[in-house]
């Protein structure tokens, strides 16, 4: 998905758009017609003597100082509908793109940080119509239309109002532009930098102490604070340039009016009170105005964000990953099959390079091997998140031939580290299966070792935390394998389930894990060895390669 | 014309979108544990009470103090712009109906534009840099005040979201110094000299002016208080979606595995239109407020102008004086009506620094308790103050509430500490850190034994006193050569984080180090990420080793001090490791080794077994 798309994902449709452009234009178009209005009715009304040609401009100074307001009310009633409208759109457009990409099509070890980037920039691009489209369209049809009236007045101030206008943007535009868009690359690189300081910092701050590292590390912190600041001031200077510079145009703009157009008071060309409006008008117009350099820096950040998701989604699904097509019939048996399997990471590195392993219906085999040997990709190609090129059958049935959904339904996956949801025990553990009653999912818990636990906590209802903050990593590996049980994949795969676990505490869980299993084939991946006697065979991976 | 941005923050101002940002963006990091700090911004909805100013803003950063002194030198400036503008045109318009030559309002008013100009630009920059100063004083005065409540504090906290409090979130301090604050200061200067203009010069404009003016305000906290609780449900709901959708994202490999990926997006879509439909019935009171504030200001313009109008009618105000109030009343308006629309913006970037002064206030409160450990002076890593290996000894030396602790850890032995879990292991490493507190002694130098063996061959010419310090508010630096159980890696080249506080890194002992850890494999000079991404769980660890061993090496009169160092290594590089350190020992090096491996205690001369805890154990059987 390019940058253009997306941008056009983010923006809502015209007709949920026009109105609130319609309304916020009829109200910018009211506040400039309040000072118009009101200006001719002053001037007048020193001139003439009789209310009643006053009359019509008093009913009109009292309505647009009303409507002006009801107009803004609406703009925001209908520019906010149609964001959230989008709002839903775009969420479910991203994840929509990014399911056949994960997780191996996403970021590397550092696919957590790109992902959370990733929800950034979409939040980001919920700026595009509110902050950035609207505010340029309703200031362009309100600036061309008050030109065109002003030149039925007098067309030597339109022109006037309009070279101001003309310049003002391109000031604007191309202040930002010039100074801004180098500035903000570089700003975001020297945030990444100053929040990298601090976390390091504040996560590893007992390292820090122990080494007497932590003046440095502060140091590192004060250093790209200042550098940022810097730039920042560098930024802002620009910015603050082009409100000046749209003041003084705003104020040129009145001025240069007011010499062009009077002399046309000798010839009859024009009167006082028009005088006034010619005037008054270009003050308004350069406050709605004064939204488009405020505009044009959401532009870039909005831009900015939509090409940051381009870089992470890549145009076609890579052909290393394996397509979710083909047949959705469940194999006849849960007997796995692996001969000389390979398998590559995006990009092509190699994930496996000749794996042959089998699996018979109710075994449990350890997969044991040094960090880096391709033990995660042999989970990963099991669960068709990578293509595997070679031997692969369940039941006979060659595997490429299953769709993704029924491959995932023979066999599953705990993940090294399970991603609980941020909502309460029953809600993760009935994703799994949601018909599951409560006494069905007790005793899950009950297999993981778990119930006595969820009871002391407040029973099913107790929330797990943002991405189970509240639960440590065995729990949070018991209440994972507590929700494959219950989905009752015929083949788990356990992929290094002790990984967030204290060392101490892995010997246990480990029992626990393989006990619970029941007749389920377990392939259990780890480098810690299971206790005695509880796996049936060692399959030994070195360089993803089966020994 | 006060700023010539009116409306733009009206349109924008994202009473909702702008919140949809969550406080703690950046970095993805949205944990909320118990004592979390984003806490108090999470309680804070857009509807919650903002004072004006905090005044603890101004107690902890100097630059924010300036910046009101410019703001109100600024202010009184744009003051008398304004009024020097409004009376220039009006003598202009009316020179000109009245035939007179016009040439000298005409330059006036455009050096008055001019300065107008100058003044918005340096209102701005002086409010950005403001924003950046104040920012920068106050992350410094936060780190320096977690380095003082030290790792101890830390850890009870979440500290990735205290990261991005101090980065991301400071950051919209810039919304609260360049776009409110300066409104606010003007609001204080501007509106009443206006006001006072107004009323000298045509006293019933005046009036109309200080009737609607206090409606304002006393309309916005009416509708404001009506509404806040269901505001305050609605942006909680609306956190709760976007969260939502962050999990979702980072779970799309969970969901799929368990086939649930279509349904997830087909709910995101579901649930963000029920949101929209109940928001949208909100939004149609809480935008009241605003409605409020745009009415009754251009309802006092017409007003004033209006009842200008008939009394030039009838004569009893002059052209000059009607035009003049004309003008200056939308300027009174104005501070008032920005300061409205910058609130909500503004409130983002306060919710930051409230975090931050809590930390503040925090440490404040245990400044002078002195025993900080970060101040101390820091001993160069290398170079032998003495070349021997020390001896630590540890007298009845107890954590809270665990039971005590005694052993003696000699010079070329390897002490193995081992017992269940809860038994307090890693805290009485922690203690021998000065990481937590405790009772009892722990004290390291000459060996008790090496007096004994001198006097009994009766040497007794050298009759220097043992030297032996107290391991208590010393830096650990000082003494220690330690790996946790936690790699605690920073950003940075391998060789950096294994060299870490080394001034003067030597390549040679670098790579020694890391080929003593079993990491032969790695690269020195391959560069890591934030904490140290790019390494495996196993690789992060045998790097802490590397880093503890290169200290060690340096100088080997510091104690090596290991916690569970091959908890993430296959049993071959474990007894790898086991031989290494063996080696060190048999070299001389006092070595502390908490394991819970079996094949550890064949590798210890003394084992130190810690009673179990008398508390129940977890469900985890991992109580730290």
């Amino acid at each position: 998905m390019n940058a253009p798309d997306l941008l056009r994902l983010a923006q809502p449709p015209a007709r949920r758009f026009v109105p609130a452009l319609i309304w916020g234009v009829l109200s910018a178009a009211a506040a400039v017609s309040l000072l118009a209005v009101s200006g001719w009715l002053i001037v007048s009304a020193s001139i003439v003597d009789s209310l009643v040609p006053l009359s019509v401009a008093v009913v009109g100074v009292r309505f647009f100082a009303v409507s002006r307001a009801v107009f803004r009310y609406l703009e925001r009633l209908s520019g906010h509908d149609a964001a959230l409208r989008q709002l839903a759109k775009t969420r479910s457009g991203m994840v929509d793109e990014l399911v056949p990409l994960s997780p191996a099509g996403l970021g590397g070890t550092d696919r957590g940080q790109v992902l959370s980037a990733l929800v950034d920039d979409v939040e980001n691009l919920q700026n595009l119509p509110l902050r950035v489209v609207q505010p340029l369209a309703t200031a362009g049809v309100v600036a061309l239309g008050a030109v065109g009236f002003i030149a039925f007045v007098s067309a030597p101030a339109a022109l006037t109002l309009l070279a101001c206008l003309v310049v003002a943007a391109a000031v604007a535009i191309g202040l930002g532009w010039v100074f801004g868009s180098r500035a903000e690359r570089a700003l975001s690189r020297q945030r990444a930098e100053l929040s990298a300081a601090l976390v390091d910092y504040f996560g590893s701050l007992d390292v820090l102490l122990a080494f007497g590292a932590e003046p440095q590390a502060r140091e590192r912190i004060e250093q790209a604070d200042v550098r940022l600041r810097r730039t920042a001031t560098r930024a802002s200077f620009a910015q603050a340039s082009a409100a000046g510079v749209l003041s003084v145009l705003a104020g040129a703009a009145s001025v240069w009016a007011l010499a062009v157009a009077s002399p046309g008071l000798a010839t009859g060309a024009i009167d006082g009170p028009w005088l006034a409006v010619v005037v008054l008008v270009p003050m308004v117009v350069f406050e709605v105005f004064g939204a488009v350099p405020i505009a044009a820096a959401s532009w870039r950040s909005v831009r900015a964000s939509a090409e940051r998701i381009a870089d992470v989604l890549p145009a076609h699904v890579p052909e290393e990953l394996r397509a979710d097509a083909g047949d959705d019939t469940a194999p006849r048996t849960a007997a796995v099959r692996l001969s000389d399997v390979h398998a590559h990471w995006p990009g092509g590195a190699p994930a496996l390079r000749g794996v042959s392993l089998e699996l018979a219906p109710g075994e449990r085999v350890h997969v044991s091997g040094p960090s880096g040997a391709g033990k995660s990709s042999l989970a990963a190609v099991l669960v068709g998140f990578l293509r595997a090129e070679g031997g692969f059958t369940i039941g006979g049935t060659d595997a490429a031939q299953l769709s993704g959904p029924a491959l995932r339904r023979t066999i599953g996956l705990c993940e090294q580290h399970p991603q609980l949801f941020d909502e309460d025990i029953r809600q993760n553990l009935l994703f799994a299966r949601d018909t599951a009653t409560d006494d069905e999912l007790f005793a899950v818990l009950e297999r993981v070792g778990l119930r006595e636990w969820v009871r002391e906590r407040g029973g099913l209802d107790a929330r797990v935390g943002d991405r189970g903050a509240l639960v440590s990593g065995g729990q949070a590996q018991r209440i994972a394998l507590a929700r494959a049980l219950l989905r009752g994949f015929p083949v788990l795969v356990l992929d290094e389930p002790t990984a967030g676990v204290d060392a101490e505490a892995s010997d246990a869980l480990l029992r626990d894990l393989l006990g619970a299993a029941g007749e389920q084939s377990v392939l259990l991946i780890s480098h810690v060895e299971p206790p005695a006697g509880s796996v049936d065979r060692v399959v030994r991976i070195e360089a993803g390669r089966t020994l | 014309m006060l700023r010539g941005r009116v409306l733009r923050g009206w349109m924008l101002r994202g009473q909702v979108l702008r919140s949809a940002e969550p406080v703690a963006p950046r970095g993805g990091i949205r944990q909320k544990p118990p004592h979390t700090v984003t806490e108090s911004a999470e309680r804070n909805g857009p509807a919650t009470k903002m004072k004006p100013v905090d005044p603890r803003l101004l107690r902890y950063a100097g630059a924010a103090r300036g910046f009101f002194a410019l703001a109100g030198a600024i202010g009184v400036l744009q003051t008398a712009v304004v009024i020097a503008f409004a009376w220039f045109l009006t003598d202009a318009i009316t020179g000109a109906l009245a035939g007179r030559g016009i040439g000298g309002s005409l330059i006036w008013l455009l050096v008055l534009a001019l300065i107008r100009g100058a003044l918005i630009a340096a209102s701005d920059a002086a409010g950005s840099a403001a924003a950046a100063k104040t920012g920068m004083q106050l992350r410094s005065a936060l780190v320096r005040a977690v380095g003082r409540l030290g790792p101890g504090w830390l850890a009870q906290r979440n500290q990735a979201s205290l990261a991005v409090t101090a980065g991301h979130g400071l950051e919209a301090l810039d919304q609260y110094f360049a776009r409110y604050l300066p409104q606010l200061v003007l609001t204080v200067i501007a509106t009443p000299v206006l006001v006072a203009v107004m009323w000298w010069q045509d006293w019933p404009s005046g009036i109309i002016a200080v009737i609607t003016l206090p409606l304002i305000p006393v309309f916005m906290i009416l509708i404001g208080m009506a509404t806040r609780g269901v505001q305050r449900t609605q942006w909680q709901t609306l956190q709760r979606l976007a969260v939502r959708f962050a999990d979702t994202v980072q779970g799309l490999s969970t969901l799929r595995l368990f086939g649930r990926e279509r349904r997830a997006v087909s709910q995101i879509e579901a649930t963000a239109e029920q949101y929209r439909r109940e928001t949208m019935k909100v939004l149609r009171y809480s935008f009241l407020s605003g409605f409020a504030l745009e009415l009754l200001s251009s309802l006092a313009v017409a007003l004033i102008a209006v009842a200008v109008g008939f009394r030039l009618l009838a004569g009893d105000l002059s052209l000059e004086i009607g035009l003049f109030v004309l003008l200056l009343a939308p300027e009174a308006f104005l501070p008032i009506r920005q300061v409205g629309v910058q609130f909500h913006a503004a409130s983002e970037g306060v919710a930051a620094t409230e975090d931050i002064f809590a930390v503040l206030d925090e440490a404040a409160a245990v400044h002078d308790s002195g025993d900080s450990v970060a101040q101390a002076a820091v001993r160069p890593v290398s170079g032998p103050a003495r070349a021997d290996s020390p001896e630590l000894c540890v007298r009845g030396l107890r954590v809270r509430d665990l039971p005590p602790v005694t052993f003696t850890a000699r010079p070329g032995t390897i002490t193995l500490v081992e017992g269940p879990s809860g038994s307090g292991k890693s805290s009485l490493l922690a203690a021998l850190r000065g990481a937590v507190d405790y009772s009892g002694s722990a004290t390291f130098g000459d060996s008790l034994d090496s007096r004994d063996t001198r006097d009994s061959l009766g040497d007794l010419r050298d009759p220097a006193p043992l030297d032996r310090r107290d391991v208590r508010g010393r830096a650990p630096s000082d003494w220690l050569a330690w790996a946790g159980q936690a790699p605690g890696l920073v950003k940075g080249t391998i060789a950096a984080n294994v060299a870490l506080g080394d001034a003067a890194p030597s390549a040679a002992a670098i790579r020694r180090a890391l080929d003593a850890a079993c990491a032969p494999e790695l690269d020195p000079a391959q560069p890591l990420g934030v904490q140290g991404a790019g390494l495996s769980g196993g690789q992060a660890q045998r790097v802490a080793v590397a880093r503890a061993l290169y200290r060690h090496a340096a100088d080997p009169s510091r104690v090596l001090m290991l916690d569970e160092p091959s908890s993430a290594l296959d049993p071959d590089t474990e007894s790898r490791l086991w031989r290494t350190l063996r080696e060190l020992a048999d070299a001389g090096a006092t070595i502390l080794l908490v394991s819970h491996r079996r094949t550890a205690r064949a590798v210890a001369d003394t084992v130190i077994t810690l009673a179990a805890e008398s508390r129940r154990k977890t469900a985890d059987g991992a109580a730290l």
